[in-house]
């Protein structure tokens, strides 16, 4: 057999060649594609995407602004990753494109001021604390909505997405009994955004597995797992924060990983192929951190004694990443229905992308906010009284765009939910 | 007469040589801005790194991006932009969701694209006439989806069904493995409204069940883009039926089964489907999708009874009896719902998995008469050793419609040949034993070449005319299905002969 380029002469390595060869060009991925949706041109689908990539690699087309902007407006959803019949990977050929990206395209100056600020805060909470904190202040004052009306427009749409902050301070709704010592253990990875945020659904999520019969082990302090590094392009400290957790959820011995917010509990999943390229010692560990990553809806089903009734109807919307990186779709699900009186509707695409994706609603707000207008559509036709989901991104992109409607739809994460409906019943 | 129609020299570079200095291709700046007045900015694709992401659709063997790619809205702004292009001279391709595998929507002397994806609405959904109106870039799943709640689904079912559009069904008079006994598209398009190349809006059929006159409707469906572009469609929903029985029947070899396949037919029963796997196939279904197909089975058949409950329990054991008869080294009836879902999702998914073999494959789709299955193959396994190339077989065994995936790479020149060639020979023998040259992915320009072999002259001559009671012109997706003159140029060298 003749044997072929392992490149193209002219070419740029910007992804592992092969992989693109992968992508046999089928188009099977257009509409599970998010950005397809709504903008219906190709340049914004999987197979686009993945076609810009082989002609940059191939040396076939410059890596301009138009070649860049539709990479950018990829949310790295993977939703492409479930409809592929081809096994394509897309997820580790997008991070390697946008890590050659940051290195060798210039970006406009605000753009670059937005993305290293992000990048400055969100994976360090006590810089994001610090940010906040005047907010709380003014929160309390009951001045949020009049600050929000001062502020031009960018960052107007930043303070929109914030949740009320009285509401991110809440512990645990429910008690707790003490594990047995025989009990498997939990780590809850209290991610970066999600800690400062999210703390409710952290404390639930930590109080409802010790209810289900776990014993949940606290690690000294939360590193973020650097899956927002890797999205968008900073593969070298992405690898960094991995190591570090690495090292810190091994030496914590949990039989199980998870995460309230799936983006991270799907990174840390992953670690096994991002560090397989370390010494010998690290990259094992990877691999066995790796492995014991599940999600909390698989821990608790079957497990949690379940709330005696709880009427409502409610709606199930899922994360990308545990659907399509973790393929969790069932267990969630199953709880829910498990409980009796409670009515679940599915709604309409429910494993499309609310736009939120990590800080994509802060870089690509346009087709975040049209992204989450579909979500919001399709959540209202259900009629629910909830919408129940399990990553603290889509909570506040989903909220804030029902806010802005004027719905009473009640969006909660899944821990915080159980943790009402197990509290309302036991009353 | 043979045309070199499918030389891989045909294989265009898109000329970054004409591009603008600001990144946009060199197109008249006075005919952007009259489409863009149509279409608004954002239905208009004209910048080089966005255009080459069209160049090619399922059929990835030939390339040529448009100059100018235009995304109507709705009927209206199809007619107008067709009226624009009219008046200029200027001929187009139309696209649905490009997923055609014998490159229909590869423009050939059509600068411009015009691209249904944003005329997806559905329009109604008509439970008492069991009918529905949709926009032609509805995706073919959703409609569908649509008619669920009616009790109602929308029988032709392509393998690609999550993503192709009705227009490109339409285009391509698509089947699927409901085919066998639901009939192809053709069977299910009541009307048609279609905008034809000066921009004329025509409505073609109808709602009711039978109209007087020519079939103007069946004249457009297959037509591939040739004569317009359609815009929307009435089509015929089917009420869902209400069980089905889904076996997973096992053989030794192509043979065995084939004579199982033949037996179902004789025997009176019409299954819903009749699918044939080969080796190859299953192993790669397998693989990727781990839904406990046989391993060592030489071939697997997918045989669907539906109807009313109550009568598919005796046609199931008049089955199960006939496939055993055939040699059957094992029958399985899907026990659930669920299971009857992955065997269809693996079945439909089959060239995806294939795709994970080989960088690349070209799908064939040939006809035989449905007792040469074995022959076919037969000569698909010589073709396969004399080129080098392994070709997996995944088809409509009730239909005897053949789809032999063939594996190449395309970095390796004499692979892709080697495929094309591949690829004819197959189609050859297809028309020597009684065949077609497709049973449902078209003509193309992928088998233009082909097409002397199944038709004369006066036959091309007389189809070429019914194209010009609609496009007189040939504005629309130029040089495909026939081999004219103009089309045999070798296009070596870019091929924007019409100047905008
Ligand atoms: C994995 C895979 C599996 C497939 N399985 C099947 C199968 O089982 N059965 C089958 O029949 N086909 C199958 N196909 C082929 C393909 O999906 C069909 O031909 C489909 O109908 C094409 O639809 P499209 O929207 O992608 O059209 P496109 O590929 O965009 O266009 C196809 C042709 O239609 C024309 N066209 C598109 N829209 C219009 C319009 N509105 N008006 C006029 N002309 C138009 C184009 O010019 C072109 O000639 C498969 C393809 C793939 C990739
Ligand atoms: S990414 Fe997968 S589904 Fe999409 S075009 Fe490529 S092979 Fe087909
Ligand atoms: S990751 Fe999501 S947004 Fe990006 S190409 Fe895939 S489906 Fe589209």
């Amino acid at each position: 057999m003749a044997s072929r380029p392992a490149h193209s002469i002219w070419g740029r390595k910007i992804v592992e060649y092969d992989l693109l060869f992968d992508c046999v060009h089928c188009g099977l991925c257009l509409e599970a594609c998010p950005t397809y949706a709504i903008s219906r041109a190709e340049m914004d689908s999987p197979r686009g995407r993945i076609y810009l990539m082989k002609a940059l690699a191939e040396g076939r087309l410059d890596l301009d602004s138009d070649a860049v902007r539709h990479l950018d407006a990829c949310l790295g959803c993977r939703g492409c990753e479930t409809a592929c019949p081809s096994g394509v990977h897309y997820g580790r050929l997008i991070e390697d494109t946008r890590s050659y990206i940051e290195g060798n395209y210039r970006r406009e100056t605000p753009d670059l001021l937005r993305r290293g600020l992000i990048s400055a805060i969100f994976p360090y909470p006590a810089r994001l604390r610090i940010l906040i904190s005047p907010l709380r202040l003014i929160e309390r004052a009951g001045l949020r909505p009049l600050l929000n009306r001062m502020m031009p427009r960018s960052i107007r749409s930043w303070l929109e997405l914030l949740p009320p902050l009285a509401s991110t301070q809440t512990s645990a709704s429910i008690s707790s009994p003490a594990p047995s010592s025989s009990a498997q253990t939990v780590v809850v990875h209290h991610g970066c955004v999600a800690q400062v945020l999210a703390r409710s659904e952290i404390a639930n999520a930590e109080a409802l597995l010790a209810r289900a019969g776990y014993r949940v082990i606290h690690l000294d302090r939360t590193i973020c797992c650097g899956a927002l590094d890797l999205h968008s392009g900073n593969r070298a400290r992405a690898l960094d924060f991995a190591r570090a957790n690495v090292r810190a959820l091994a030496a914590s011995g949990a039989n199980a990983i998870v995460s309230t917010a799936s983006g991270c509990s799907t990174a840390i999943a992953e670690y096994g192929m991002l560090l397989k390229d370390d010494d010998h010692e690290l990259s094992e560990k990877a691999r066995l951190v790796a492995s014991r990553v599940t999600d909390l809806s698989n821990l608790l089903l079957k497990r949690l004694p379940m709330p005696r009734s709880f009427s409502c109807t409610v709606t199930y919307h899922d994360a990308c990443h545990l659907a399509h990186g973790l393929g969790v779709r069932d267990a969630p699900r199953e709880l829910l229905r498990s409980i009796p009186g409670l009515k679940l509707v599915e709604m309409v695409d429910a494993d499309m992308c609310c736009g939120s994706a990590g800080s994509y609603n802060l870089t690509e707000p346009e087709m975040a906010n049209a992204l989450a207008r579909r979500k919001a559509d399709s959540t209202i036709a259900t009629r629910a009284d909830y919408v129940v989901l399990a990553n603290p991104g889509c909570e506040f992109q989903i909220a804030s765009e029902l806010r802005r409607r004027g719905s009473n739809i009640r969006v909660m994460h899944l821990a915080d939910f159980l943790a009402m409906a197990i509290r309302t019943s036991d009353e | 007469m043979r045309h070199d129609m499918q030389s891989p020299r045909r294989m265009i570079e898109s000329s970054f040589m004409d591009a603008g200095a600001d990144g946009s291709a060199q197109v008249d700046k006075e005919l952007i801005a009259a489409l863009g007045k149509i279409v608004g900015d954002g239905g208009l694709v004209s910048r080089l790194s966005e255009l080459k992401v069209y160049e090619c659709d399922g059929w990835t063997i030939e390339k040529s991006a448009p100059d100018l790619i235009v995304m109507p809205r709705s009927t209206e702004q199809t007619s107008a932009v067709l009226r624009t292009l009219w008046d200029r001279g200027i001929a187009f391709v139309p696209r649905g969701a490009g997923t055609g595998l014998s490159g229909g929507a590869l423009p050939v002397n059509a600068p411009v694209m015009i691209c249904t994806s944003r005329m997806n609405r559905i329009i109604a959904v008509d439970s008492a006439d069991r009918r529905a109106v949709v926009e032609s870039g509805v995706v073919n799943l959703r409609v569908s989806d649509a008619a669920r709640e009616h009790g109602l689904f929308y029988a032709p079912d392509p393998s690609s069904q999550q993503a192709c559009t009705i227009g490109g069904n339409i285009a391509e008079n698509s089947g699927g493995p409901h085919t066998l006994k639901y009939g192809v598209t053709t069977n299910h398009v009541l009307g048609i409204t279609l905008v034809l190349p000066d921009g004329e809006i025509v409505e073609l059929g109808g709602a009711a069940e039978e109209l007087c006159g020519y079939d103007l409707v069946g004249a457009v469906v297959g037509a591939e883009g040739t004569v317009g572009i359609v815009t929307r469609a009435i089509l015929r929903l089917i009420r869902t039926p209400q069980a089905h029985r889904t076996f997973l029947v096992t053989f030794e070899d192509v043979e065995s089964a084939t004579r199982a396949v033949s037996a179902i037919i004789a025997s009176g029963i019409v299954p819903g489907a009749i699918e044939m796997m080969d080796q190859l196939i299953v192993h790669a279904v397998e693989d990727a999708f781990h839904v406990g197909l046989p391993a060592s089975a030489g071939a697997v058949l997918i045989v669907e009874l539906d109807g009313l409950a109550a009568a598919l329990d005796d046609q199931a054991r008049t089955i199960a009896a006939i496939a055993r008869g055939a040699g059957a080294t094992e029958v399985r009836l899907a026990a659930s719902d669920a299971e009857r879902g992955a065997l269809w999702k693996a079945r439909k998914r089959a060239f995806g998995a294939v795709g994970r073999l080989a960088p690349n494959y070209a799908t064939q789709d040939g006809v035989v008469p449905r007792t040469r299955l074995p022959d076919i193959l037969r000569v698909i396994n010589e073709v396969s050793g004399k080129y080098q190339l392994a070709i997996g077989n995944v088809f409509h065994a009730g239909d005897g419609n053949i789809h032999p995936i063939i594996l190449y790479d395309e970095r390796i020149p004499e692979q892709v040949r080697g495929a094309i060639d591949a690829g004819r020979e197959i189609l050859a023998a297809c028309v020597a034993m009684g065949g077609s040259l497709t049973g449902e992915h078209g003509i193309g320009v992928e088998k233009q070449g082909e097409m002397p072999l199944l038709f004369s002259p006066g036959d091309l001559i007389a189809m070429a005319e019914l194209r010009h009671v609609f496009d007189p012109a040939e504005r629309s997706n130029p040089n495909k299905i026939i081999p004219s003159a103009g089309s045999c140029v070798e296009v070596a060298a870019p091929h924007r002969q019409v100047p905008i």
